[in-house]
């Protein structure tokens, strides 16, 4: 029994030593080199998924600049002299018998929409004279052109046994940049 | 063999290279009959000297077949030269009968010598001990070690019916030893093993007196071993056990000299009367006047020679005073070990059949024992097993890396993200402005589309006339929350003829109330008058009086209010919750 312990040391104990370190040298190298790549993996799945809302969302405003754009113009210019343009545009186009502006207020304060809200608006109370189509033509034409206009208050004077002219006061909150 | 060292020689590192060396270039990893016994072997050569001629025998265990064996001169046995030559006959023998390893039994038949115990020993509870030390220091256990030399091997012979002597010596010089030892030699230089057993031919013969002899029962016996140049005589008590072995040396005579004086002594001493005096002829030139001579001096005892032929070890290829190659390869059965308690002893502990000449201790350490070798073989499968469980791992791993760096995430800079994030963030903040600014402009209350309900609520000759219609649009104030939700109301004065009355309450019903404002909502586009977005609720009153102005002579005109015999007051009211589509942003642009 001379051999014994030197075949269990250089047959078993020794290769067995070896090959641990082997393997546990591969495993720790690989260990290092998986924890990069996960923290990589996350970065690169993090940097596709935002490459991917990028594109998706350029897909989506390339549709809305042109209106924001539009929209942006609109509110870089004063609300009132918006107003009397489009309202003398108005008067041009309809007959003056069907259509009178009655009166233009600009109150300071702030009133109905503007006061639920922190955007910036500015206050418009707008009176007409007019037929009744005339009057829901001239609104169609105002409030298409301006979509800052947030109605508020609209009161309609008929004006029974008199003629077929309708009074009308109009108030606005008009949303400003 | 000649660069093997024994292994107290060498470190732990020399010894590993060496015992891998013997198992890489030697057979003892894939032959077990290095590690067997020469009985146990298929294939044995059996040769038996008696200082007069050598018989040579071999013996097929698988087929128990017994063949003429090579022909050995006298010398071979001290001749090493000619030693050599046999061993090269044996190996071709083997060979020849597809063997892949041989057994040599040589059967000492020419001496037989007897040492005592010492008496301080007579213990039969260190019988394994004394087994042991026979072997290795005799001059310890025997009297007489002053007279001992290496030349001789010692052997422990049991007396197992006890008694006032446990156990008796057997001696046998080692002149055969070199013969032995060149044949294994031969078996190393050779990769072939050959394993030699060393046989006291008497001890081996004295196995065979309860079948060949049958002693008679409760009778005490005496046997007598009748070899060429020794006689040794075996004294059993009345239960067959063995008493005392004696031996007498022929000194150039045919037969012993004072025989029946010796027995005649030694009975006497053991006080063994009239026993069966039983002669075992084991010499081709036995003198039959020895016979007589016993008859004369113990008239009154059965005397028998055992016939050889007669008995079951017999063998026509065999000589007949050669029994014991019978003897040896014959299983001991029931008629031997239920004899008596010595011969059941002798057969199982095999007490006869020790090896006197067996390799000299610090040989045979050079090579590795069979578990050893067994360990040795284990350490390469597992040492194999390691290496491809390593391999694999490694692989693994390499591949497992070599599959992640090929992988774009691995190429990935974080620049890149920064800049995405950065772009990312940039739309995202212009989103927020543009969803922003698109809250704030929806089509939440417009003049033009409440003027479209009022005309399709109450149209001209409809048997209603309006009045007034007042709108108003009030936000609910809501601190700290990003919506804001709003009320619609709006209030229509007027006047109306009977046959309304049913309009005024279809429009208060909600069906009715819906209804109308979904057809707004379908005919202007503005989803402020559906009633399926969010949870908007309409609430109307209508209510309806006399018209105190009423002239019923009055020619009925539709514009004229003073022809309408009622008057109403309609109502409605539409909620906006802060969850609605239409709910208003509180905060300010970002």
């Amino acid at each position: 029994m001379y051999y014994r312990q030197s075949i269990l040391f250089f047959g078993l104990v020794l290769p067995g030593v070896l090959a641990a370190l082997l393997v546990g040298g591969a495993f720790y190298a690989h260990q290092t080199i998986d924890t990069k790549y996960n923290t990589k993996n996350t970065q690169y799945i993090s940097y596709k998924k935002n490459e991917q809302n990028v594109a998706a969302l350029e897909k989506e405003l390339s549709s809305k600049r042109e209106h924001a754009a539009r929209w942006k113009s609109l509110f870089s210019e004063e609300t009132k002299s918006q107003i009397n343009n489009h309202i003398r545009n108005l008067q041009e186009a309809l007959p003056s018998k069907e259509f009178q502006q009655t009166s233009t207020d600009s109150p300071i304060t702030t009133a109905g929409f503007g006061s639920a809200s922190a955007q910036r608006s500015a206050q418009i109370r707008l009176g007409f004279r007019g037929t009744y189509r005339a009057l829901q033509r001239a609104f169609l034409e105002l409030e298409t052109r301006m979509p800052q206009l947030q109605m508020q208050e609209l009161k309609i004077d008929t004006g029974i046994n008199q003629s077929n002219l309708n009074n009308v006061e109009v108030s606005y909150t008009a949303w400003e940049n | 063999m000649s660069s093997l060292q024994h292994p107290s020689t060498l470190n732990e590192l020399q010894r590993y290279r060496q015992v891998s060396s013997i198992l890489r270039t030697t057979s003892r990893g894939r032959n077990k009959a290095w590690f067997q016994e020469a009985l146990d072997l298929d294939a044995q050569v059996h040769l038996r000297s008696d200082g007069v001629s050598i018989v040579s025998q071999f013996y097929s265990r698988r087929t128990n077949e017994w063949l003429e064996g090579p022909s050995v001169s006298s010398n071979v046995l001290t001749n090493p030269e000619g030693a050599a030559n046999f061993a090269d006959q044996l190996i071709q023998l083997a060979k020849q009968h597809r063997a892949n390893a041989l057994g040599v039994l040589l059967y000492i038949a020419d001496e037989f010598a007897i040492a005592e115990l010492k008496t301080e020993f007579d213990n039969p509870s260190l019988l394994t001990e004394l087994r042991q030390r026979a072997e290795t220091n005799p001059s310890e256990i025997l009297e007489g070690a002053s007279t001992f030399s290496d030349s001789q091997s010692f052997r422990i012979l049991p007396y197992p019916a006890g008694g006032e002597t446990i156990a008796t010596a057997i001696a046998l010089s080692r002149q055969d030893a070199a013969f032995l030892d060149t044949l294994r030699l031969a078996g190393e230089e050779y990769n072939f093993p050959i394993i030699t057993h060393a046989l006291s031919a008497p001890l081996i013969a004295l196995m065979a007196v309860p079948s060949a002899a049958r002693p008679t029962a409760d009778k005490p016996f005496l046997t007598i071993l009748y070899y060429s140049s020794f006689t040794v005589m075996g004294f059993f008590n009345e239960h067959g056990d063995l008493r005392l072995l004696r031996t007498i040396q022929h000194r150039g005579q045919r037969k012993p000299l004072n025989l029946t004086g010796i027995a005649t002594t030694t009975l006497a001493a053991l006080e063994f009367a009239d026993p069966d005096i039983l002669v075992l002829p084991l010499t081709r030139h036995a003198d039959p006047t020895i016979i007589v001579e016993l008859q004369s001096k113990f008239p009154k005892s059965r005397i028998d020679t055992v016939d050889w032929t007669k008995t079951p070890y017999n063998h026509p290829n065999i000589p007949a005073h050669c029994p014991e190659l019978l003897i040896a390869t014959k299983e001991a059965d029931s008629s031997t070990t239920s004899f008596s308690v010595t011969f059941e002893t002798f057969a199982n502990e095999k007490w006869a059949a020790q090896n006197f000449l067996p390799p000299i201790p610090e040989i045979a350490q050079i090579y590795p024992t069979k578990s050893e070798v067994k360990l040795l073989r284990i350490t390469h499968i597992a040492r194999a097993a390691l290496i491809i469980i390593s391999l694999l791992a490694v692989t693994w791993a390499l591949m497992d890396t070599w599959k992640k760096m090929s992988q774009p995430a691995w190429a990935f800079q974080p620049t890149q993200a920064s800049n995405v994030q950065k772009k990312s963030a940039s739309l995202a903040s212009e989103r927020l402005q543009i969803e922003h600014w698109d809250n704030l402009l929806e089509d939440r209350s417009k003049a033009w589309a409440s003027m479209e309900l009022l005309s399709r609520l109450i149209p001209e000759n409809s048997g209603l006339l309006v009045k007034a219609f007042n709108q108003t649009t009030r936000p609910e104030t809501a601190v700290g929350k990003s919506k804001a939700s709003f009320i619609k109301e709006w209030r229509i004065t007027g006047f109306a003829r009977e046959e309304a009355r049913d309009k005024l309450n279809h429009i208060s019903s909600r069906e009715g109330i819906n209804a109308l404002f979904n057809e707004v909502a379908q005919h202007t586009g503005n989803d402020a008058f559906r009633s399926d977005i969010g949870n908007r609720s309409i609430l109307v009153t209508v209510r309806q009086q006399q018209n105190s102005t009423f002239k019923a002579d009055n020619e009925a005109t539709p514009s004229d209010g003073n022809s309408y015999p009622l008057t109403f007051e309609l109502q409605i009211i539409q909620r906006f919750e802060a969850n609605d589509p239409l709910a208003l942003t509180t905060s300010k642009a970002p």
